[in-house]
This record gives structure tokens, sequence and C-alpha cells, in this order.
């Protein structure tokens, strides 16, 4: 295993990051703005800022082949921006929406994004040619609280959507006229608009943090804060899983999730640090760090160096503890991002985190 | 009704799709036992004390672990609360680890570990049986400045459900040596209180 | 004596540090705003249980988590009206400068000598673990702190009282 490349950007929380298709750029939501950072050589430095937001900007994401950037953000606005000569250009997209924005994704086709609100809806945004706009649809029903994470199904239909109502639930946002006719699938046959194809709910509840689907999309996986990750197989349409399966782990809660083909996922959040799951329907468990620390793991570590600080204080009546955390992030990992696959499997990952850094792991 | 106030009501209450009106109970799973009476409880105890008697001091945790009311009602929930905490004094402090590796492995392992924090923040919340009617304000009466004799006021910090806490605190710190902070996260978020 | 306090404080260094995972949310009830839900308490689902860690009837801690915020909430060790008073001359001192140190709460909750509030943007300033480190040693100080000055009152008591004596001798 190759160690990680590190990138420390700057000191402030990175709410969201996304590489470009060729790796060449890279965004970063900081405070209010957008900034663009090129890479040099082993090194990236800011090229460019995207600035038009009001409040903290929540969620980045670059299209893959046509290279436009969306924005959202707590001042309730998204924007679509598009490189022009003359630097890029940012297109309101009309939300209708009267809460903050907290999440944004394109869907792998490309002619839609969804963006999550705290105004207990999901907007399905598209743009339509007759008032060269980016207009959006609601997703309403059974959402009772503030969407916080979003994925898309690879058939750009279906839509895995995180809920601090402790739901994950999976929406069909079939908008006519721009999606294909989805194959029918475990998850639903006929999906108009706002077909609910399934809503879970963890044993011991915790705001959802991260969704994902499996690179089939016949499995959804969710983190939640109850410090657990569950993975869903759906049977049929209209009928309960086939299995939920739960993990619960013995550290923070995780914030986001990754699959790395169909056995294995790879979840990052307020313990700092990667951990891995592995499995299949029978049964999934925790698989261990992906870091190479000289401790044996996170937490008997941390334990550790507790127990000697108060063995220190009794001693000397001082406490001498090191600053610096053991992992590479130095605080909570907000985002875990695929940074390069071939067919479903992951060979590197990035992460990036209130600590300001983004790090590119090879697995 | 003339003398009402009408901007001070809060009207937020009032609207139903209001988020101070979220429904609680969304977030308990389908899958919660049906509601325990007390007696039910009591038998549990019953049981539990006959287990500890015994010598059986890993079957009783175990047993009281997997019958906690999670969907009873308050006096259940007290009745069954008693009884772990009569298991967890029982058991003597060098038998700790031994019992709980036992209890929180095998099948339903990680449940009964996250329903014994439950019940260690809770025995904690409660106040200890011995000292319901001490409150710290009322011991100190202007005419006993007790500040020149300390041998009184130290017994007076002292006491209080001192003993219980000790043993619960004591229970915590193995706990979370074997299942990790993983498992106070789920108390807080967990609905199903016990 | 401290045989006894470090299982306490380690239950408070362990509860804390499993509040502590806090994220950035902004307000779902007023819009184009980011408030602490805990002092909110405007939507029911965004607050967790809250934990209570208690030594004896005396010391406690309340730690009451929600999805952005966490109030924590200590009852300082108070066995006759001397420590009462100390205890609450104290804490009457920081909170009247609590804009200087951040994570202060200007009053404390209900039944409690001291309040913290500890948001998003303090875990993301500072070091979660320097956080929790500071609140643990500020328990074990606070202690130390009111004993030392009990101590200190009454030799000063005897000496006042010795020299009002003395002409009697």
């Amino acid at each position: 295993m190759a160690s990680p490349e590190i990138h420390h950007l700057f000191h402030n929380p990175i709410a969201d990051h996304s590489f470009s298709p060729d790796k060449g750029t890279l965004a970063v939501a900081r405070d209010n703005n957008v900034e663009l950072y090129g890479k040099e050589g082993n090194k990236f430095s800011l090229t460019d800022e995207l600035k038009g937001h009001e409040k903290t900007v929540t969620g980045v994401d670059i299209a893959p082949n046509s290279g436009r950037i969306v924005t959202c953000s707590q001042d309730r606005n998204a924007y679509v921006w598009e490189r022009t000569e003359s630097g890029w250009k940012p297109t309101l997209v009309l939300l209708r929406i009267n809460r903050a924005a907290t999440f944004v994704r394109w869907s792998p086709s490309e002619q839609k994004f969804a963006v999550g609100s705290g105004a207990r809806v999901i907007a399905v945004c598209y743009f339509e040619e007759e008032n060269d706009w980016w207009i959006s649809k609601h997703l309403k029903k059974p959402i009772r609280s503030t969407i916080t994470t979003l994925a898309w199904h690879p058939n750009s239909v279906l839509l895995a959507a995180g809920s601090t109502d402790s739901h994950a639930r999976v929406f069909s946002s079939y908008i006519k006229g721009i999606d294909t006719r989805p194959e029918p699938s475990a998850w639903g046959e006929r999906l108009p608009f706002n077909t609910i194809c399934g809503e879970f709910l963890n044993d011991s509840a915790g705001w959802i943090h991260g969704v994902s689907f499996s690179p089939s999309g016949n499995a959804l996986a969710f983190t939640g804060h109850d410090s657990s990750v569950t993975v869903v197989y759906p049977s049929a349409p209209e009928q309960p899983p086939r299995a939920m399966l739960n993990i619960t782990t013995r550290y923070l809660p995780l914030n986001s999730l990754i699959w790395n083909g169909e056995n294995e996922i790879i979840a990052a959040g307020h313990d700092c640090e990667p951990y891995r799951f592995q499995g299949d329907e029978s049964g999934w468990q925790l698989a261990g760090t992906i870091e190479n620390k000289t401790g044996a793991g996170a937490g008997s570590v941390r334990e550790e160096s507790a127990l000697n600080m108060f063995r220190q204080m009794d001693l000397k009546g001082q406490s001498q503890v090191d600053t610096q955390l053991k992992t590479v992030h130095q605080n909570t990992i907000s985002t875990v991002r695929i940074y390069e696959e071939t067919n479903g499997n992951v060979n590197k990952f990035s992460t990036s985190g209130v600590d300001g850094r983004v790090v590119i792991w090879t697995i | 009704m003339s003398q009402l106030n009408y901007r001070t009501i809060n009207i937020d209450v009032l609207d139903p799709e209001s988020s101070v009106n979220f429904p609680m109970v969304t977030l308990l799973p389908p899958n919660l036992p049906p509601p325990e009476t007390s007696s039910d409880a009591a038998n549990v105890a019953n049981q539990v004390r006959q287990l500890l008697r015994s010598g059986d001091s890993e079957g009783a945790l175990r047993h009281v672990l997997d019958t906690a009311p999670l969907g009873g009602d308050d006096r259940a929930k007290e009745v069954h609360m008693a009884a772990v905490i009569d298991v967890l004094q029982g058991i003597r402090q060098s038998e700790m680890t031994r019992v709980l590796e036992g209890v929180c492995s095998g099948e339903g392992g990680s449940e009964r570990a996250d329903c014994l924090m439950k019940y260690l923040y809770k025995g904690m919340s409660s106040p200890g049986p011995s000292s319901g009617a001490q409150s710290p304000h009322k011991s100190m009466s202007p005419q006993s400045t007790g500040g020149f004799s300390q041998i009184q006021a130290r017994n007076l910090g002292e006491g209080g459900g001192g003993q219980q806490m000790s043993v619960l605190l004591s229970w915590h710190e193995k706990l979370v040596e074997l299942t990790g902070t993983g498992s106070i996260v789920r108390v807080m978020t967990d609905r199903r209180t016990v | 004596m401290s045989q006894s306090l470090r299982p306490y404080l380690q239950c408070v260094r362990a509860s804390l540090t499993a509040a502590l995972a806090l994220s950035d949310f902004a307000s779902q009830t007023s819009e184009r705003h980011n408030v602490p839900e805990i002092e909110a308490q405007s939507s029911p689902e965004l607050l967790l249980n809250p934990l209570t860690i208690s030594r004896n009837e005396n010391e406690k801690v309340l730690i009451e988590p929600s999805v952005n915020s966490v109030r924590l909430s200590i009852r300082i060790k108070q066995s006759d009206e001397i420590e009462h008073i100390l205890v609450h001359k104290f804490t009457r001192f920081l909170t009247q400068r609590a804009e200087s140190f951040f994570i202060l709460r200007r009053k404390p909750v209900k039944g409690y000598d001291i309040s913290f509030l500890v948001c998003n943007a303090h875990t993301e300033a500072m070091l979660k673990h320097k956080l929790v480190d500071f609140i643990i040693q500020f328990m074990e100080e606070v202690d130390k702190e009111i004993s030392e000055m009990k101590l200190f009152l009454n030799a000063r008591a005897r000496f006042v009282a010795e020299s009002f004596l003395t002409p009697f001798d």
C-alpha cells in the first residue's frame, strides 16, 4: 500500500470537494466561496475562485463529461458554473426552496442534478431549453427533516437520500422528456416521479450522514450517527428488503462512504481515518482501518494516551500530551469520493475534512 | 379568554407542519416489543435475583439485559432498572471484565452492550435510593456554618449515592474499554429508552 | 481522593468525546440562520438523549448533545455553606468574562453551577481532543481551587481570631 498523498490547502473546513475527470483541477468548498486548485507537479495551487454565494457553501460537484460545476449553499441557492473565455460564468438555478441547500450531486447522465435542503425537500433540477434555465421539481413526500446527503443510482433515475429524521430513502426522480425509461429492477418496475422505492430506519436511529449505491445499483449502503453502517439488499418492488444488515462499530459516527466493488465499503468520519468493511448478503463486518499507523488502532491508542495523561498528572501534576493526532487527517473527515476506478473497483479514493486537507489514498 | 395576550402565543406549536411538532414515534423501529407491565418486570427481577443467588452472575446480567422493557411503561422500566442495579452491584470488581466479555459476545452481544450502557447512564441520572430527601441546600442551615468542622462537611460531600455511582462508573470504564465510544453514541441516538 | 476521581473524569471524557461529533447544520426553522440547535430547541429530532454522569449527589455533569452543538453543565462539589459561596463567586467571576472564554455559557443550566456551550465552529477551529482535555482539566482544577480557597479562608479566620484574642493573653 502506497502512502497517501496529502494536500494541506488551508486551515478552514472543507465542506465538500470534487476532482475534474483528468484530476488536473480540484474544487473545494471553503466558507462562502468555491476555490479551484490546479495541479502543478505534485502540488495543488489556487487558480480560480467561484464567488457568488453569500453563506457557507455546502456542496460542489464537477460533471465528469461536460465539465460544468454545480455548487449549493446555505443561502438557499445553487449555481451551475460554465467555463467561458472570460472566466467562469454562474447561472442561478430556480430551486424554489426557503431553507439552506445542504448537498448537491450530478446524476451520472449529467442531464440532472439533485439538491438536498433543510426545507424538507429534494430539488431535482434539469435544464429547460425553451427558457434557457435550470428549473427544479420537488421530491417532498415522507421527508420529515433536513436532507443531509444524496446519492445517484447508475441509471440516473433512482436517487437515495439520507435525512436527519433517521431514515434513508430511495426515490424515483424520473422526469419525462429528460430521462429514458429505466430497466425494471429490484427497486421498482414503473417509476413515476416521487415513487418511494424504499424507506429504511436503523434500530438505534441516528441521523443519516452518508448514502451510496453499490456499483451495480442492486444494494444500498448508508451510515448514520449511531456509528453504524447498514447495507440493504432489495428483494422486489413493494416488498420488504431481502436483507438489511447493520454493522455497529466501536468508533465515532461515520460521515461518508463509497463502495469498492460489491463486497467492500470504505467509510470515514469523526474518527479522522477511513475504515474498510467487507462482506456480502450473508453478513458484513469491519475489516479494519486503511491507514498505516504506528499504533495498533485509533481507539486503543487514544484510550491509552488518556490513561497515560492521568498517570502523568498523578506523578508530575502536569499534562504533556501530543497536540497531533496519529491520523493523517487532524479533524473530522466530511467527504469520501472515488478518485480512480476500473469497472467498479476503486484504485484510489480521496477524502477531505474539517482540517483543510485533501488526501488521496491508494488501496 | 379576553385576557389572553395573543402576541405571546407560540404559533409554531399549533402548526402540525412545523418542525417543533416532529413525530418522534417515527424514530422508533417497527420491531419494538409490546409494552410490558410492571408485574412482568417484577417477575423478571425475581428470576434474575435467583440466578444471582445461585452464583451465575453472567447469566443474570445476560438475562436482565435481554429482557429490557424497551417498550414498557415508566413503572415497568423503574422496576427493571432496580433489578439491573442489583445485578451490577452483586458482581465483584475482579469479575467485571470476565462477565462483560461473556455477556457482550455471541448472538446479540453488541445489543446487550448498548443496553447495558443505557442502564449505566440512566442509573447515574436518577438519584440514588439512599439519598432521596437529601438536598445540599437543606442540609446547610445557617447555624451550622460547618466551615470549621471539616470532618462533618466531608461526610456530607461524599454522601448521597456515592457508593452506587462508583460501581456504575467502574462498570462504565470496563464497558468503554470493550465497546468503544460507539456504544455511547448509540445511547444518545437510540430513542428506545430503558 | 484521586482514586475515585479518575473513573469519574474518564467517564466524562468518553461521553464528551462521543457527544462532540458535530457537523455544520443550518437552521430548518428560520431561513438563512445557523444557530446552536441545543439552545434553539426548535426541532426535537435534532436533539439527542442527554447523558448524566454523577460521582455522587453533589457532583454531576450533564451533557446535552445536538446536531451542531453540545451543552455541558457541571455541578461542582459543595459540601458546606462556605464552599457554596466560594463556588458561586468563582463561577460568577468566570461567566462575567464569558466573551473572552469562547465555550463558556453566560448562564448555567438550572441545577448546575457552570455550563459550557460547544458549537461546531469551536470543534472546527480548535482540536477536538484538546477541547475535551481542557474541560477535564477544568473539572480537576476547580475542585482543587475551591478547597484551597477554603483552606486559605480558614487559615485567615484563625489568624484573625488569634490576633483579636492576643490582648486577652
